[in-house]
């Protein structure tokens, strides 16, 4: 009984850390399914719109406002459009204008932006750890004797709006006009184009509705730990990528499988093993992945185009 | 056009490296240490000391008729950052230095100095591997790990008596360091401990240790490590649950750690170098600090003042900025200096070092710990 319920503890707290990878591996995802580049400034946006969000509730709690709902809700809004601009601005300026040449080029012209944001936010707002209190604290505890499970609400609030989240883009993709737009973008670029798809636009889109995801996570991860400081980005893109591909680059659902799968296992080699062999599992869990099925789960394996 | 703006871009470096040949009469002391990255908060303590008693030197009017001069190098307490600034600090010319602050930094900057000949003084750097190598020009003015480690250890065989105790570090040079001397100590005092595990620093996500640490029914950890790691550790065992008492070297005491775990904070156990700005001796000096509105109690920045006062003191008595003169004469000698008489041994560790522990406060506050012997003094 206690060892069921131990066990039921380290999944919950390993779906609540994966819930977060999957968000965050969307970006990644969507932007490689598109153009087929690694976007690396993607782990950053989700550190700035973590600091936007630091900085609407501790702006509006100093006017005095309390409302738990409304501050979210405000500081989600404020961290979205953020972050989309951010975004949006990174693939006008360093991505766009390569777009034509090699992979490699793409891929460093990525890596500059990460460093780029980072240090940008690191002058900003110095290397400091900023902290808030938790909004929304407590939950629930269940078991008993020898164990008792806890549940926050805060780990409910996560695991949901990542699965609306993914269930609203989910609908996005399959049934808007846009949705199709992107699809058939990611099928064949260059026809998409001739068929009047303004693929320039779909690509941008594609960008911020990342970024955007990257925000939600930002919330919800801010106000879960109540830390942020300029490096959380690098640590968090590295396990969302690892999710990506986990999950099979280029494939949505693939994301959300890729970083549950991911959470859990790390949460169950803290839990089983040690806390020191987490990044040894999540690497080598892709290792395995990109040795025997190199499109990950639910990815398709590329075929040569000639 | 562009030729003749690089030529006369050049004509005007080689007259600003002119002038300032020609003002040499300044010593220069190098400050390592993080201005940037996450503990740069410890670097500062260990800067606005060092930058006092140049102050204070060059206002008496310096040593032997020349003025001290600190600059300051950022290694963002990255070894590899610090192996960078080092080779700077070598081609600057310059032959004091003051840092560095994170034993894995200091550790491979000192076995440059040491081959270039270049006095350094760490105010910060606990390891005991550092003076361990055996330089003569390497110094510290700070205690080692394998003393802050026993008395914590001890603090905790004797007064807290746990009955499973875990022991979490951060995989690094100095949190390892302390946690293994703090494992060594209280497992021969005979305390069961059952958690001994490392962390990925920078990682934000504990849950899964924290649920670990509760079903093994433990009742104290100790953290070796900094303050943002245990910061989070505190935050997520209040959510889920996990109410044990938690201990911690010099790292994490700093105000910050009750900004991240807020009430979380109330009662954590520190062991911190002897509170110096409170003996009465240094009240003119604390006069100083905050009359610059500095903040004179982070545990770095007495020593930092005492390793400038030291080179500035070694140099007077030998009448040369000559390294290796300057540090024969600190490990034959002994001074008076802030953090009380000074006297290194052989390998240039001092003497004599104490660790004291505090009781940590969700306001950012510290008290001394009762122990039962020291009652009098607990509120302050």
């Amino acid at each position: 009984m206690e060892a069921s319920l131990y066990f039921l503890q380290q999944v919950i707290n390993g779906l609540t850390i994966g819930s977060t990878y999957a968000l965050i591996a969307i970006g990644y995802t969507m932007v490689y399914g598109i153009i087929g580049m690694i976007n690396f400034a993607h782990g950053e946006i989700y550190m700035i719109s973590t600091y936007v969000v630091f900085i609407v509730i501790a702006g509006l709690s100093m006017l005095g406002i309390d409302s738990t709902v409304f501050l979210m809700a405000a500081a989600l809004l404020v961290a979205v459009i953020v972050a989309s601009a951010h975004a949006f601005a990174v693939e006008r300026v360093a991505y766009r204008p390569v777009r034509g040449s090699k992979r490699l080029i793409a891929l460093i012209s990525a890596i500059g932006m990460s460093i780029f944001l980072q240090n940008y936010i690191l002058l900003a707002q110095g290397s400091r750890d900023k902290a808030i209190a938790s909004l929304i604290p407590g939950g629930w505890q269940f078991g008993g004797d020898g164990f008792a499970v806890n549940l926050s609400y805060m780990q409910v609030i996560i695991f949901a709006v990542t699965l609306l989240s993914m269930t609203v883009l989910a609908l996005f993709i399959s049934r808007s006009r846009l949705g199709r737009a992107c699809r058939a973008c990611s099928q064949d670029r260059g026809m998409a184009n001739l068929l009047g798809i303004n693929t320039d636009l779909i690509i941008s889109m594609t960008f911020v509705i990342g970024a955007a995801l990257a925000a939600v996570a930002g919330l919800l991860l801010g106000m879960y730990y109540g830390v942020v400081n300029p490096y959380i980005g690098f640590l968090a893109g590295l396990k969302a990528f690892t999710a990506a591909v986990l999950g099979g680059i280029g494939s949505i659902p693939g994301a959300v499988l890729g970083g549950l799968i991911l959470g859990v296992a790390e949460a169950l080699t803290g839990a089983y093993l040690s806390t020191e062999y987490n990044d040894v599992v999540s690497f080598g869990l892709l290792i395995l992945i990109l040795l025997f099925r190199p499109w990950g789960i639910l990815g398709k394996p590329e075929v040569e185009k000639i | 056009m562009k030729n003749m703006m690089h030529k006369s871009l050049l004509a005007l470096a080689i007259g600003a490296g002119m002038t300032s040949l020609s003002a040499q009469a300044e010593i220069t002391i190098g400050l390592a240490g993080p201005v940037t990255g996450p503990v740069a908060q410890y670097g500062d303590m260990q800067f606005i000391g060092a930058e006092m008693a140049i102050e204070q030197i060059n206002a008496q009017g310096g040593v032997n008729g020349e003025m001290l001069k600190g600059v300051k190098y950022d290694d963002a307490c990255e070894p590899k950052q610090a192996v960078a600034v080092a080779n700077q600090i070598v081609n600057d010319g310059v032959q004091f230095v003051v840092g560095h602050l994170c034993s894995s930094a200091t550790q491979p900057a000192s076995d440059i100095y040491a081959e270039e000949g270049i006095l350094m003084i760490t105010p910060a750097s606990t390891s005991p591997t550092i003076t361990e190598a055996g330089y003569e020009t390497v110094f510290r003015t700070i205690g080692r790990d394998d003393a802050q480690g026993p008395v914590a250890g001890r603090f905790i065989a004797e007064h807290i008596k746990p009955e499973r105790m875990a022991i979490i570090h951060d995989k690094q040079q100095y949190g390892e360091g302390v946690a293994t001397a703090v494992r060594d100590t209280v497992e021969e005092a005979g305390v069961n401990v059952v958690v001994f595990e490392g962390i990925t620093a920078g990682q934000q996500n504990y849950s899964s240790l924290v649920s670990k640490l509760k079903r093994e029914n433990v009742d104290f950890v100790y953290y070796g490590g900094y303050h943002p790691e245990l910061g989070l550790i505190l935050r997520q065992s209040k959510e889920l649950g996990f109410d044990a008492q938690f201990m911690g070297p010099e790292g994490v005491g700093n105000p910050d750690i009750s900004k991240i775990a807020g009430e979380a904070s109330e009662g954590l156990l520190v062991t911190l170098p002897q509170a110096f700005e409170t003996d009465p001796k240094n009240a003119e000096l604390v006069a100083a600090f905050e009359a610059k509105n500095q903040d004179p109690s982070g545990p770095f920045v007495m020593p930092a003042y005492t390793a400038v006062q030291l080179m500035a003191e070694g140099m007077k008595a030998t009448e040369s900025t000559d390294p290796y003169e300057v540090a024969e004469y600190l490990h034959q000698n002994t001074f008076d200096t802030p953090i009380g008489e000074v006297k290194y041994d052989e390998s240039g560790d001092l003497e004599e070092f104490n660790f004291v522990v505090y009781n940590w406060h969700a306001d950012g506050t510290k008290s001394k710990a009762d122990t039962g012997e020291a009652q009098s003094d607990a509120a302050q």
